[in-house]
């Protein structure tokens, strides 16, 4: 009696770990490929408004409409494996728009940027996050006449 | 006929209390005033009243307002000049005899001293003069003497005209049961028809006693004579008990004879009767007549709020009431008259919803409420709560092309800020007020202050209120112009 309550028990288990595991290993394709944030290291983050041998020119704070677009350039630390990072651009506490960038070695700075127009005349921040959300830094510039 | 059977029967318990209380304080002021000056000044005051409605009436435009104007100053002077009279009749009595009668049980021991006193006085032939003051102010009468407020007795009456005494000579003047002031010097009568044996005592009693209604005692210092003065009549008198009626009667304290009892009597009942005619005209002249509408716009009061909550919204601040009335009522009613109030003291956090009903509303006695908008009134309330903030400068304006703004620092960084929770929980930056970039040049420090939006936000004490910019501008093409510079020297 001992014998068949040990079998039943050993033979749920095997099926309960066979059953699961093709659903964790699907859950693991659709993943992002994260960097835990303790070892995704920013470097540098800046507003500019050119990008020449990729690295940020004419860093700055105020956007001119004239310029016609607005830079965030992010540089990390060494990166081990792909992951990806977000630029989240906010105009006046509003969610204005959310970029999803990717950092592959032996790539490790990347950079987004929005088109000015008029309208968008005012206080802005950029919020830069890893991918499970986590705020790495807020960059904050005006976009001006 | 029938608005007369409807206002009877629109008749309320309140309007009889209405008349009868205010008829009853009409009347007391005719018994506690009657026979003073202030009671005929109070009349003429009247009269005034009654010119000045009449001349409203017929259009005269400058006699209304001249003897408005007039009405207006004289009862200030009245309070100002009859101020002794008026306290003398509202202070000196207990509240008892304010409300109903005049009887004081001290008064009955006083006025046997008095007279004992007298006597004794005028047995040893020890002059005195004692006045008695009526209703009327003797301010302006008598030459201030010596202030002295002793309670009366036999001994004190005799030691003050005692002839060794330095205040002798004068006046004591009584009220009540206390010599308020002795030493006094009194007016001199001028007649002629006096006889030659009175002396300046006699003429300074009956002086005082021809221009006032107070009562004087004399005790001539050589014959011994007790005279009492009164009404333009000295008359000595013989016996303790004559003094001790006069006495009482100028005080008001024995039944007088008969038929002056009865026209006395017929006077008040009459004076009774025309008060409640009077005011109950008055009442049927402001609470009656024909309805008249009014629509007032009246701010709403929120009480009860918990000291942590605030309101952030409501869908109305004020309402629009349609009271009706009497034309005389509607005409005098002032917004301040009438409140609206909700009661938060129920509400919570979020959309509050409240209708306007007539419990809400306070409004003047005689005003109905014919209807209100809106009546329903959404209030929203939140819970105040203090949040650290990242402060942000908010440039305007346009720098010049050859420059760029390679950094601004800001002190503080972070501000506490107190406000409502819904409203901070939206809010994840502070803005600095419009910073212009115009005239930036190098670098340097700017001050700012912060831009609450909503202006319920308050900076919580502790936080600075102004912000410092540090700023750095470099030239954008520094090479370039370098080079320009060097071909323009060249």
């Amino acid at each position: 009696m001992r014998q068949r309550i040990v079998i039943f028990f050993l033979v749920f288990w095997g099926g309960t770990v066979f059953l699961l595991q093709p659903a964790a290993s699907q859950e693991n394709k659709n993943a992002a490929p994260s960097v835990s944030p303790e070892s995704l290291s920013l470097f540098q983050a800046v507003m500019c408004e050119e990008i020449s041998a990729n690295a940020p020119q004419y860093q700055t704070v105020i956007f001119s409409v004239a310029k016609e677009k607005a830079i965030c350039f992010t540089s990390f630390d060494t990166v081990s494996e792909k992951t990806f990072i977000y630029h989240n651009w906010f105009y006046k506490d509003i969610p204005s728009s959310r970029i999803r960038l990717v950092l592959q070695p032996p790539r490790w700075s990347t950079y987004s940027s929005i088109q000015i127009r008029k309208t968008d005349i005012g206080p802005w921040r950029v919020e830069i996050t890893d991918s499970k959300g986590n705020i790495l830094h807020i960059l904050r510039f005006s976009i001006t006449d | 006929m029938d608005r007369i059977i409807s206002f009877f029967y629109s008749f309320r318990w309140q309007d009889i209390l209405d008349i009868t209380v205010t008829s009853y304080i009409l009347f007391r002021f005719y018994i506690l005033f009657r026979g003073t000056n202030v009671f005929r000044i109070l009349i003429g005051m009247t009269i005034l009243w009654f010119f000045q409605r009449f001349a409203v009436s017929l259009g005269l435009v400058v006699t209304s307002w001249v003897v408005q104007g007039v009405a207006a100053v004289a009862a200030l002077i009245i309070i100002v000049v009859f101020r002794n009279e008026i306290r003398s009749v509202l202070q000196a009595r207990n509240l008892k005899s304010l409300l109903w009668g005049f009887s004081y049980k001290t008064v009955n021991t006083t006025i046997e001293f008095i007279v004992d006193s007298v006597f004794n006085m005028a047995q040893r032939k020890c002059g005195a003069l004692i006045v008695f003051p009526g209703k009327e102010d003797l301010e302006e009468e008598i030459q201030r003497g010596i202030p002295w407020k002793g309670v009366i007795s036999n001994e004190m009456i005799s030691s003050i005209f005692w002839p060794d005494n330095p205040v002798h000579d004068g006046a004591a003047i009584i009220r009540g049961n206390q010599i308020i002031e002795v030493c006094a010097i009194l007016p001199l009568s001028h007649r002629s028809d006096l006889p030659s044996h009175y002396g300046t005592r006699h003429r300074a009693a009956l002086g005082l006693a021809e221009s006032t209604d107070a009562m004087v005692i004399v005790v001539s210092e050589e014959r011994g004579d007790v005279l009492v003065a009164k009404d333009s009549h000295l008359r000595e008198v013989k016996q303790k008990r004559g003094l001790e009626k006069k006495l009482q009667e100028h005080m008001g304290l024995v039944p007088k004879k008969k038929p002056f009892v009865r026209k006395e009597s017929f006077e008040t009942v009459m004076a009774a009767l025309l008060s409640i005619i009077f005011i109950t005209g008055v009442w049927y002249n402001v609470t009656s007549g024909r309805d008249t509408l009014v629509t007032l716009r009246i701010p709403i009061e929120y009480k009860n709020r918990k000291p942590a909550m605030e309101i952030l919204q409501r869908s109305a601040n004020a309402v629009s009431l349609d009271l009706s009335g009497s034309g005389a009522l509607i005409k005098s009613i002032k917004p301040d008259q009438i409140q609206v109030s909700l009661d938060l003291n129920k509400a919570v956090v979020g959309n509050n919803s409240y209708t306007v009903t007539r419990e809400n509303i306070s409004l003047p006695p005689g005003i109905l409420l014919k209807s209100v908008y809106p009546t329903e009134i959404n209030v929203e309330l939140d819970v105040t709560i203090k949040k650290k903030l990242p402060v942000q400068v908010d440039w305007v304006g346009k720098l010049p092309d050859h420059l760029i703004l390679v950094e601004a620092q800001i002190d503080p960084q972070t501000v506490e800020i107190i406000g409502g929770k819904r409203i901070l929980e939206k809010i994840s930056t502070l803005y600095t007020e419009k910073v212009p970039l115009d005239n930036l040049k190098g670098k340097g420090n700017i001050t700012a202050n912060l831009a609450l939006n909503p202006a319920s936000l308050k900076i919580a004490p502790g936080s600075k209120e102004k912000i410092t910019i540090k700023y750095e501008t470099e030239e954008r093409y520094p090479e370039s112009s370098k080079e320009a510079a060097g071909k323009g020297s060249e």
